[in-house]
This record gives C-alpha cells, sequence and structure tokens, in this order.
C-alpha cells in the first residue's frame, strides 16, 4: 500500500469515527455515523465527477483536486499521458526514417500476406510497376500485375526462382521479380528494372549472331580456293601439306560458326513447339547407326528403349544425341562401353548416354555446358572438338522445358542425362 | 462501392467465392493483355511464327471464358446475390464477353502477322499500326486496371481514349487507300494492313465497353450509349 492510500484510508476510519463521537455526544451514535458516511460520499462523488471530467476534458489545471490520493491518481495518468505522447512521436519519427529509407531503395519492394494482398509497398514499387500505395492495399498483387509467371511465383511460394515480366507502365522495359519469406506468415516481393540487363545479353547474342553470319562469306572464298588448290596437280609437293591443314582448320572454323549460329538461333527463340511427335526410339536406333563402329572406338548399346513419345523438335533432339554420343566416344577409350538409354521416370521421361570412359572431376561440372570451356586446356584441341557441343544441348532442353544432369567419376565414367517433363510425353497410338 | 465493400460478407464462404471470381477474371485478362501484345509484335517485326502461336493459343481465352461463365451461373444460382454483388457478377459476365472478343480479334491480327510476313514490308515497317496497337493495348491494360481497383476515374480516361482510338483509325484507313490508288500491286498487302487496323480499333471499342460496366458496377449507373459529358457526370454527387 503507497503511502498516499494509506493515509486516505486512515483519514476515512477518522472521519467516520469522529461522526460516531459526534453523534454519541448527542446520544445519537449510528445518527453521527451515517452523517460522516454521506459527507464522505458526497465529497467523494464530486471528486469523482471532476476527475472524469478532467480526464475527458483533458484539462487538468482547471480542477483543484487537493492532495491525497486523488492528486495521486492524477499524476499517475498524466505521466502516462505524457510518456505516451513522447512514445508516440518518436514511434512516428522512427517510422518516418523506415519509410524514408525503404524509399531510397532503387528495387520496388512489396510485402504481401498469405493471400497475396498487398499489405504495403515502397516507393519504387509504385514507380516501376504502377501500384497505387494508398488504394491497391488489400488488393491481390496478380490483380494488378497480371502475369502468369509472377500469379504463379507467388501463389506456389516459389523462393528459388525470379521471373521477368514486361513493365505494366513502359513498353519495351523489363522487371525481374523474386520472392522472399518475410516476417510471419508474409512476403516480400522484390521488384527490379532489368531493362538495361535484358538489352545488353540481347545485343551480346546479335553480336555474336551477326558476327558468325559475316565470318562465315569470307571464310566460303578462302575454303572454295583451297580445295580447288589441293586438287591441282600442279602443286609443288611441299605445298600439300599446308595447304591439308589449312583445309582442315578452314572446314574445323566453319564448324565452329554453323554451331555459334545455331547457338544464337536456340538462344532467342523462346519454348520449342509440341507439334512434332518424336518416336525416339527410332531416333535413338538411327543415330547410333550412324556413328559406325570402329575397332579402336567404344562400342555403343541401346538399353531399355521405352516406346513413350516426344513433344518437340525432332532435329534438335537428334542433334542433343549426336553432341552427347560424340563427347562420350571422344572421352572413351577402346574396349569401353557406351550406353544409350530412353525410359519412364518421375514425372517423365529421360533421355541418358552413360559411359565408361575418363569422367570428370565434380569441381568441372557446374561449368561443363559453358561455351568453349574445356576440362583439359592442353588437350582436346586437335580431336575436332569446338567446346560448343553441350552448351547447344543445354540450350535445346531449356526449350524443351527438360534438364540436364550429370553424374561423374573420375575414371570411372560419366552419365548425362536430360530429363523431360511429363507434359512434353505422349503415349504411342496402338 | 468501394474495394473493401466486396469483402464485407457475413459468409467467409462468399467472400472467398466473389475474390476468386474477380481474380480469374483479371487473370484471363492479363491472358487477353499478353495475346494482344505478341500480336503486335507479330506484326510490327514480321515474326510470323510467333503470330501464328498467338492463333493457336486463342483457345486459352476460350476456356477461361467458359469456366468463369460457369462459376457466375453457380454464384447466382446458390447465392442469389443482391445489390452491388448482383451487380458485379453481371458486370463479369459482360466482361468476360468483351475479352474473349479481344482475344478473337488478337488472334485475327496474328493471322494477319504471318501473312503479312511473308510479303514485302513497306520501309516504315507498319510504324502507324504499332501506334495504333499500343494505344490500344494501353486501353486494355487501364481497362483491366480500373476493373481491379473499381476505379472510375480510370474508366472514364479509357473511354475517352477510344475516341482517339477512332481517329488514328480513321487515318490509317485514308493512310491505305492511298497507298491502294498509288500502287494497284500493294493492294493485297494493304487489304490486310486494313484488315489488322479494323481489329486494333474494334480491340478499342471491347476496352470501352468494359469501362462502361465498370462504372455499372460500381454506380449502378448503365452509362451505354450515352456521350462521355454525360457518363462522367455522377449522380451520386449531387
Amino acid at each position: 500500500m503507497s503511502p498516499s492510500a494509506r493515509k486516505f484510508a486512515i483519514s476515512l476510519v477518522l472521519f467516520l469515527l469522529a461522526g460516531a463521537a459526534l453523534g454519541w455526544f448527542y446520544e445519537r451514535p449510528l445518527v453521527g455515523l451515517l452523517l460522516a458516511a454521506l459527507l464522505c460520499l458526497a465529497w467523494q462523488t464530486r471528486q469523482l465527477l471532476q476527475f472524469e471530467r478532467a480526464l475527458r476534458t483533458n484539462n487538468f489545471d482547471k480542477f483543484r483536486l487537493g492532495e491525497g490520493i486523488w492528486e495521486q491518481l492524477l499524476a499517475r495518468i498524466r505521466f502516462d499521458r505524457e510518456r505516451g505522447k513522447r512514445r508516440k512521436v518518436a514511434y512516428r519519427n522512427l517510422l518516418r526514417e523506415v519509410r524514408k529509407s525503404t524509399d531510397a531503395m532503387p528495387d520496388g519492394a512489396v510485402i504481401l500476406d498469405t493471400r497475396n494482398e498487398i499489405l504495403s509497398c515502397n516507393r519504387a514499387a509504385s514507380e516501376l510497376a504502377g501500384l497505387k500505395r494508398k488504394k491497391d492495399r488489400g488488393q491481390r498483387i496478380d490483380n494488378i500485375l497480371r502475369d502468369q509467371k509472377l500469379s504463379s511465383l507467388v501463389n506456389d511460394d516459389d523462393f528459388e526462382q525470379s521471373v521477368e515480366i514486361a513493365s505494366p507502365l513502359r513498353d519495351g522495359e523489363w522487371l525481374n521479380c523474386r520472392v522472399v519469406p518475410y516476417g510471419a506468415d508474409q512476403k516480400l516481393l522484390l521488384i527490379r528494372d532489368v531493362t538495361e540487363r535484358m538489352r545488353l545479353t540481347r545485343m551480346r547474342r546479335d553480336f555474336v549472331a551477326n558476327a558468325s553470319h559475316e565470318l562465315r562469306s569470307p571464310l566460303t572464298v578462302i575454303s572454295g580456293y583451297l580445295d580447288a588448290l589441293a586438287e591441282d596437280d600442279d602443286l609443288p609437293d611441299q605445298w600439300h601439306r599446308p595447304v591439308e591443314q589449312m583445309q582442315s582448320q578452314s572446314r574445323r572454323m566453319n564448324r565452329i560458326l554453323s554451331e555459334l549460329m545455331e547457338l544464337s538461333r536456340l538462344e532467342s527463340s523462346g519454348s520449342a513447339s509440341q507439334d512434332e511427335v518424336i518416336d525416339v526410339d527410332a531416333l535413338i536406333r538411327k543415330v547410333v547407326a550412324s556413328f559406325p563402329q570402329q575397332a579402336d572406338k567404344a562400342t555403343i548399346s541401346i538399353a531399355n528403349a521405352s516406346r513413350v513419345r516426344l513433344l518437340g523438335r525432332e532435329a534438335e533432339i537428334e542433334s542433343v544425341l549426336v553432341n552427347l554420343l560424340t563427347n562420350a566416344l571422344r572421352h572413351t577409350p577402346s574396349g569401353g562401353n557406351i550406353t544409350v538409354s530412353w525410359e519412364r521416370a518421375i514425372n517423365g521421361a529421360s533421355l541418358s548416354v552413360e559411359d565408361t570412359g575418363i569422367g570428370i572431376e565434380a569441381a568441372h561440372l557446374h561449368r561443363l555446358t559453358e561455351r568453349f570451356f574445356r576440362v583439359d586446356r592442353g588437350r582436346s584441341r586437335d580431336d575436332g572438338g569446338v567446346g560448343l557441343g553441350l552448351a547447344i544441348v543445354k540450350h535445346v532442353l531449356a526449350r524443351h522445358q527438360a534438364e540436364l544432369d550429370i553424374v561423374s567419376e573420375p575414371g570411372k565414367g560419366s552419365r548425362f542425362s536430360c530429363h523431360f517433363p511429363a507434359d512434353r510425353l505422349s503415349l504411342p497410338v496402338s | 462501392m468501394e474495394a473493401s465493400d466486396l469483402s464485407g460478407h457475413i459468409s467467409k464462404r462468399f467472400n472467398k467465392d466473389i475474390e476468386q471470381l474477380r481474380s480469374s477474371v483479371l487473370s484471363m485478362g492479363g491472358l487477353v493483355e499478353k495475346q494482344l501484345q505478341q500480336a503486335i509484335t507479330a506484326i510490327v517485326s514480321g515474326d510470323s511464327e510467333l503470330g501464328l502461336q498467338v492463333a493457336n493459343d486463342d483457345y486459352l481465352v476460350n476456356e477461361l471464358e467458359v469456366s468463369i461463365d460457369e462459376e457466375c451461373g453457380r454464384i447466382l444460382a446458390m447465392r442469389a446475390p443482391a445489390a452491388g454483388d448482383l451487380r458485379l457478377i453481371v458486370a463479369i459476365i459482360k466482361t468476360i464477353t468483351d475479352l474473349e472478343r479481344i482475344g478473337d480479334e488478337a488472334e485475327k491480327i496474328g493471322f494477319l502477322a504471318s501473312r503479312l510476313a511473308a510479303m514485302d514490308r513497306p520501309p516504315d515497317s507498319y510504324r502507324e499500326l504499332k501506334n495504333l496497337g499500343t494505344h490500344v493495348s494501353h486501353m486494355v491494360r487501364d481497362a483491366m486496371n480500373a476493373f481491379a481497383r473499381l476505379d472510375v476515374d480510370e474508366a472514364l480516361d479509357v473511354v475517352r481514349e477510344d475516341e482517339r482510338v477512332d481517329e488514328e483509325y480513321e487515318a490509317i484507313q485514308r493512310q491505305c487507300i492511298t497507298f491502294m490508288m498509288e500502287d494497284p500491286r500493294s493492294i493485297k498487302r494493304v487489304m490486310n494492313v486494313t484488315w489488322a487496323a479494323r481489329s486494333l480499333e474494334r480491340i478499342g471499342d471491347h476496352a470501352k465497353n468494359i469501362c462502361e460496366y465498370v462504372i455499372y458496377m460500381v454506380q449502378g449507373r448503365d452509362v451505354r450509349h450515352t456521350r462521355i459529358t454525360d457518363m462522367a457526370e455522377n449522380p451520386n454527387d449531387q
């Protein structure tokens, strides 16, 4: 009990006792007690009313409540109110700071709740994606940014992927969107302007395509004259070997150029159409037959050829198979085995080429599909490899929504599997 | 009516149904926007493959129309909605019809793009079609935004834009007639251009219709076949 509360209780009891004593003096102690109690009640009621009015009008100076418990109460409340006010100001300042810093971010950020409704967004988000900060609160994000890719990104809670969508405000601009988990049950959608990056990628692609195309015409002339020279009977003997070498190098350049052009064609086109039904089994037989069995090479065999058909571009799948087989043959010594298989798997089917060759070290696996990447820089320059085969494989597979999976162990062999999704497959009509 | 009014039902299930319905209309809108965008790109860049792809993908829009229509029927039968909800359902039924038509026009433009890609290209590579196309696709986009935000002002802006689209269409037509008179050999090609322009102009009309449904949905006024000045007057303000 605080001192003022004790004082209050004691003075109340004393006052009532005094009333009773005064009544006793007049031989009516109960009446005295009652009167004292009534007086006390009236006084406290007045205090209470004044106190209430002071709280209501928020004007504490006008009413003198005297000392004691009422003043204590009043002081306590005033103190709390003042503190609340100060805290509010502090919070408001803090909030303003946070807002300022999120607004200063160059990337858009949108906070979404579990139902993908917009809770708030920063200034960059409204400038990049045209969100209206007040009006769009509570609106589902895919109602405003109506793009299927984005909608599946936020609905599937896919925190790994990011998608590129066309800017809803300005034509020709591109936004990269990704979702990260945020707070309890919330998500943060990050929006970044990638127009410049997309433009650079396109420029690079166009440059490679144009350069390969431009280099091709002079090369045709060169190899034409070289062919004529090689067949010329008057060619001095010491020139036979140089001409032969020039011929083989110009053929090699030609192959590099056509593969580069093929690559840029694959890169610039979208998803492969599903018009063609590919009989993969027959395709494998055809491609394998085109590699003549040689005594000093590994033997190729076919295992597990499923009858399921693939929907896509036959010519491209053929080039995948040819590239994988060429690589396998190149890296498998004679006496080794290469196995091609086409089999149903969980959610799809996979086309794999397995060899018992030299294998690849794990450190190199992730760089294998880069253009002109070579595991061993010294080797393989002369054995006919261009260095674009796996890059082509990767792009063809991307066009078919397929994934390339490489398992390899040095000295034991490698397995290249292309996993195609189920919606690219169809069962043969029997 | 405000966006928050749509989620003020006692039945949570009903709230969810209506939200879901609105979202599927908007995702249909998104698909149509994409189709239109690609059709215009195809015609401007002479990409016949893209044009054919747009034409082939039109069935997706049709499928969405049928499924949304069915859902509207289900809600009408099961919930017997009244007032704002009823207007919403009615507006949705009309909106998806117009969206589907926009999809059809985009399909036509896709076909025309593949046909035009096989012919000579004029030196300006269809700049006027590109301008009209950009204009119209912005209208469709803004109409869908107005639908999402229940924004009458934005809807009115789209309606005003339609007049300018009509003017642009007129200009293209006059230009095409001049081309045909100058060089009768180009008639076949220029005819295709006029058809594409015609399709774009129709898309503008459909976008305008959608905006009229938005006004109907929000204010309960039927503003079809009225002048823009009458349309902009809001009786609730007086």
